[in-house]
């Protein structure tokens, strides 16, 4: 109970290559008014360097909660993920893979790299806004995990 | 013919009759001369006596034909061949119906296919060899491999376009269709009516757009994400095609009843898919009255033909053909909702099975759909 009643605002990072969808992903995490802290990295190495806290991103926040795209140039959503969950320092850090593939193949791998979980982006706006809202609902609210600010 | 009708007049005679040996060396020179089969006796790799069809077959005369090495026509990349095979005849093995080619005195190239045996040919070892010529048989069956071959290219290309187009353009249609329902969720009544009408035009183009594109995804996966086929127990995959479609079924009040139904070979999750997708055709073209849906099955040797029938509102026969093309529609969608992409899978998921799927209906009676399947299993060998 504490973790919710001590909800701070969230860090929450985006890494997604087409701006249409992280525009659309920032549009459903605002609308229930909710007043998060995001960030976007437009390729798998701009989100690594942001968690590692590389270069322009010496002072970069830990996420709370990380949407992981899967097509994406340079560094490819697969491999991002395979990276955060063999680093000690990230691998607690949630990663949701929101994604535009229905594929089965992309679902089994994704899963054996330890995604958090995977979801397919819905082509209904209202139906995208609840899916976002009930992932941010359930991964920085409902479930019990070690906050840094909290604890 | 002459030596024919010599025979004849010899026979004839009761002194010849008794010499049974002339006779047979008559006989013999009949069956060799005029076989339609090239035929010819090697000695010592050498040509000793060459009938006509072998000179026809070659494009040499007979007397140009003898005393010539007989290896010296094979095309000399097919030799060994021809080697091994003599080999073989000596240890006393099969060498029947091999095939090579030759090369012909005007320098062409023929298939033939050749038999030898071992006799004797002047009290010395020789070689009896029959020929014939397979040009036009090889020539035909390389042509069907060829065009089997270029067939299967453009279908896994066809099918490998069909799925990159229909999965990368989900992609930028998701954005049109996400925006125009932001836009229309923001700023509705806040244009005039005009925009409001645009906008859910605009809306509902990219709805329909993205089911079609599902659709033909669903469709090139029938092809290119197939499972192995297994043992699948028809009646479960039955069962599980009536509990995809529940809710639909309960809504309607349909009886959907089927008969004993075997086990075959196939892809289990596409078969659901099939009788999903008849047993939910037959729901929506419904009449007013109560739904009947009948599937049963009939086998004969090694092919079992499935039947869904039901009491619908039927098709025109004109239609039977093309109901099973790809986004074949014969309602509009006020009428009837759906994309004609439904059949379209239902026939590829059938053919990728081996069989053929048709429809037989009465307009305003019924339909009832066909579709044949491999049987599976010992039992049917």
């Amino acid at each position: 109970m504490s973790t919710q009643t001590a909800r701070r605002s969230a860090d929450i990072l985006i890494v997604d290559d087409n701006p249409g969808d992280v525009r659309l992903t920032v549009e459903a995490l605002n609308d229930g008014g909710m007043q998060n802290s995001l960030h976007t990295a437009r390729d798998g190495a701009e989100a690594i360097a942001f968690l590692r806290r590389q270069g322009k991103y010496g002072h970069a926040p830990r996420p709370d909660l990380i949407l992981l795209d899967l097509d994406m140039p340079r560094m490819g959503g697969l491999q991002v993920l395979a990276e955060i969950k063999e680093d000690r320092a990230l691998k607690d850090i949630p990663v949701v893979i929101l994604t535009g593939s229905h594929d089965i193949e992309d679902i089994v791998k994704t899963y054996n790299l330890h995604a958090n979980c995977y979801v397919t982006k819905p082509i209904d706006l209202e139906q995208f806004i609840r899916l976002v809202k009930s992932i941010t609902n359930f991964w920085l609210t409902i479930v019990n995990r070690r906050r840094r600010t909290a604890n | 013919m002459s030596q024919m009708l010599e025979m004849n007049q010899q026979t004839a005679k009761p002194e010849a009759m008794a010499d049974e040996s002339k006779q047979s060396k008559e006989l013999f020179r009949a069956l060799f001369y005029r076989s339609p089969i090239g035929t010819y006796i090697v000695q010592n790799g050498q040509f000793r006596l060459v009938n006509r069809q072998l000179a026809y077959i070659s494009g040499y005369e007979e007397d140009e034909l003898i005393g010539r090495p007989s290896l010296g026509f094979v095309l000399a990349e097919d030799r060994d061949i021809v080697r091994e095979n003599a080999l073989r005849m000596l240890k006393g093995e099969c060498s029947l119906g091999y095939e090579f080619r030759i090369v012909t005195k005007q320098a062409k190239i023929k298939w033939v296919m050749e038999t030898v045996a071992p006799v004797l040919y002047q009290r010395k070892r020789a070689t009896l060899g029959s020929l014939i010529d397979v040009t036009e048989r090889k020539l035909v069956e390389e042509r069907l491999r060829q065009s089997t071959l270029e067939t299967q290219r453009s279908n896994a290309e066809l099918e490998q376009f069909a799925y990159v187009i229909s999965h990368d353009l989900q992609e930028p249609l998701r954005m049109v269709s996400s925006y125009t329902q932001l836009l229309a969720k923001r700023y509705r009544n806040k244009l005039d009516a005009d925009a409001d009408e645009f906008i859910s035009y605009a809306v509902e183009g990219a709805k329909r757009m993205q089911t079609l594109l599902h659709e033909l995804l669903e469709y090139s996966r029938v092809g290119t994400r197939g499972k192995p086929f297994s043992l699948v127990n028809c009646e479960h995959v039955v069962d599980q095609a009536m509990a995809n479609l529940k809710i639909a079924i309960e809504e309607c009040g349909a009886m959907v009843s089927y008969d004993v139904l075997p086990t075959v070979l196939g892809d289990e999750g596409q078969l659901v898919r099939l009788f999903q997708n008849l047993i939910g055709n037959a729901i929506k073209f419904r009449r007013e009255e109560p739904l009947q849906v009948l599937i049963s099955a009939q086998r004969r040797q090694h092919v079992v033909t499935f039947s869904v029938q039901d009491n619908g509102i039927g098709i025109d026969p004109q239609h039977s053909q093309s109901v099973f093309e790809i986004f074949r529609r014969l309602h509009t969608t006020e009428e009837y909702p759906g994309t004609g992409m439904g059949l379209a899978i239902c026939k590829k998921i059938v053919e990728r099975h081996g069989g053929h799927i048709s429809v037989q209906s009465q307009p305003g009676k019924g339909s009832t759909f066909y579709f044949t399947i491999n049987m599976a299993g010992g039992e049917s060998a």
